[in-house]
């Protein structure tokens, strides 16, 4: 194939797959469509989005100890002298912590705001702003499970996404049919690590939860809110308009919204 | 192939990808034809889209107030019904002229590693699953060792027809079986 030269791929096949190990994870970027392998098109796109990723691990990471992020939580920091992006961050985990009733709570956490949970969806989302210009018919940027799109993988198609089982996380519990983003948590990756902001106490009532809309942060927010409040939150996600949940209880029970998008539900075994 | 000088990973390009770097125009041709979700979700494992609960009854919840609001829709937990759960995934038993087997390399998952056998007929595969699992004997293998991962393989068989793009939750565990399955599909010359 020589340069510059264009792939036609069949469909749902993406044709460029990056991997970039940032904010403490890796971030997988795909994009689909008629893809010029050169890409002097893509190139600076992807750089962009690449850079961007690393921009906001630098701002926010809590464990580089010179973030700003680090600094707002030691008090060296004023947040309304932080950089615009922590305000716009911070403005957006007030208004998320508000849609979940208090369920999510960067304000909560132990050692200061944390806003963690909400920023990780959010840097993906901007990452991805970042190919619109591309001129790709679609693109994913999945960081650590937590996963923005725009496009379609092929004409007329939806981007085919699977829930891991939180029970068997080598397993799917059900697979989505994806139009914008979708977040998940749970506990099994990570451990007991959700806290709850109405007790104080790390405790979850969900194996995991799913929520797909048009803001991944916030998808984000509302996945690890439902996974400490628990299916009683569902009916707030019911109403909230564009954005669907799918939990897992701890007995493997799964629920979903009404307009989820469910492609399929994975056979539940015995365990 | 030119790539551009971005770090461009061409290892994991996911199953569809994979399938479809490897597989000669009548394949891809092929990819097309079985496309519609029934065909999916007809394969045990992944049943059928259920938005409305099938006949079964959910159990009640015990711990909470089971206050299932009308619109969220509920599915029990275990559905599992011997007829589907007979060996989708096992080798086809004709071992036809043209059958040919590859096991790709162990490749490391969440909990240990993992290699991935295909079985192949011309150009279409007619088999996907794990050849070889080692866990370390850790208390998962129990629940991995007979039965786990065969959503993965079903979807690697559907991937003729219908593909995942990306996994929700914990986008490692699919990236150690495709990788092995990227190895042995390069092995079958697929």
């Amino acid at each position: 194939m020589d340069a510059g030269e264009t792939v036609e791929t069949g469909p749902g096949h993406g044709v460029l797959h990056i991997e970039e190990e940032v904010m403490g994870t890796i971030v997988t970027i795909d994009l689909f469509g008629e893809v010029a392998t050169e890409s002097q098109q893509i190139a600076p796109h992807l750089t962009r989005a690449i850079e961007s990723l690393h921009e906001a691990d630098a701002v926010f990471s809590t464990w580089k100890s010179d973030s700003p992020m680090s600094r707002i939580r030691r008090g060296e920091l004023d947040p309304d002298a932080a950089p615009a992006e922590v305000r716009e961050v911070l403005a957006a985990c007030e208004a998320a912590r508000s849609l979940s009733n208090g369920w999510f709570d960067p304000w909560a956490l132990p050692g200061g705001v944390d806003p963690t949970g909400y920023v990780k969806g959010w840097a993906a989302q901007r990452a991805l702003a970042e190919l619109l210009g591309a001129r790709v018919r679609g693109a994913i940027i999945n960081a650590a499970g937590d996963i923005a799109t725009f496009g379609s993988p092929s004409a007329g198609a939806h981007f085919q996404i699977g829930i891991t089982n939180p029970h068997a996380t080598d397993e799917l519990v059900a697979l989505v049919d994806l139009q914008g983003c979708i977040a998940t948590s749970g506990t099994y990756e990570r451990g007991a690590y959700l806290m709850n902001p109405h007790s104080g106490l790390f405790a979850t009532r969900l194996a995991s939860a799913s929520v797909t809309g048009p803001d991944l942060g916030l998808c984000d927010a509302l996945a690890t809110a439902l996974v400490v409040a628990g299916d009683d939150l569902l009916g707030a996600i019911e109403e909230l308009p564009e954005f669907e949940a799918f939990t897992v209880s701890l007995d493997s029970e799964r629920r979903w919204t009404s307009a989820f998008a469910l492609r399929s539900l994975a056979r539940a075994r015995d365990r | 192939m030119k790539r551009s000088p971005l770090v461009v990973a061409g290892t994991l390009l996911g199953l569809a990808g994979v399938l479809n770097f490897h597989t000669d125009p009548a394949t891809v041709s092929l990819a097309g034809l079985n496309s519609s979700g029934a065909t999916t979700s007809a394969t045990p494992g992944a049943s059928s889209s259920t938005t409305t609960p099938a006949t079964t009854v959910a159990p009640p919840t015990r711990s909470r107030k089971a206050r299932s609001k009308a619109p969220v829709t509920t599915s029990p937990p275990t559905t599992s019904s011997p007829a589907t759960a007979s060996a989708p995934t096992s080798t086809a038993p004709s071992a036809s002229a043209g059958t040919r087997t590859a096991t790709g390399p162990l490749t490391n998952y969440n909990f240990g590693e993992l290699s991935v056998t295909v079985g192949a007929t011309g150009s279409k595969i007619t088999a996907v699953t794990i050849g070889m699992l080692n866990d370390g004997g850790n208390f998962r293998s129990q629940s991995i060792d007979g039965m786990a991962i065969p959503i993965l393989e079903q979807e690697a068989m559907a991937a003729q027809s219908a593909t995942i793009q990306s996994v929700s939750g914990a986008s490692w565990t699919s990236a150690g079986f495709m990788q092995s399955l990227q190895g042995a599909l390069s092995k079958l010359g697929l």
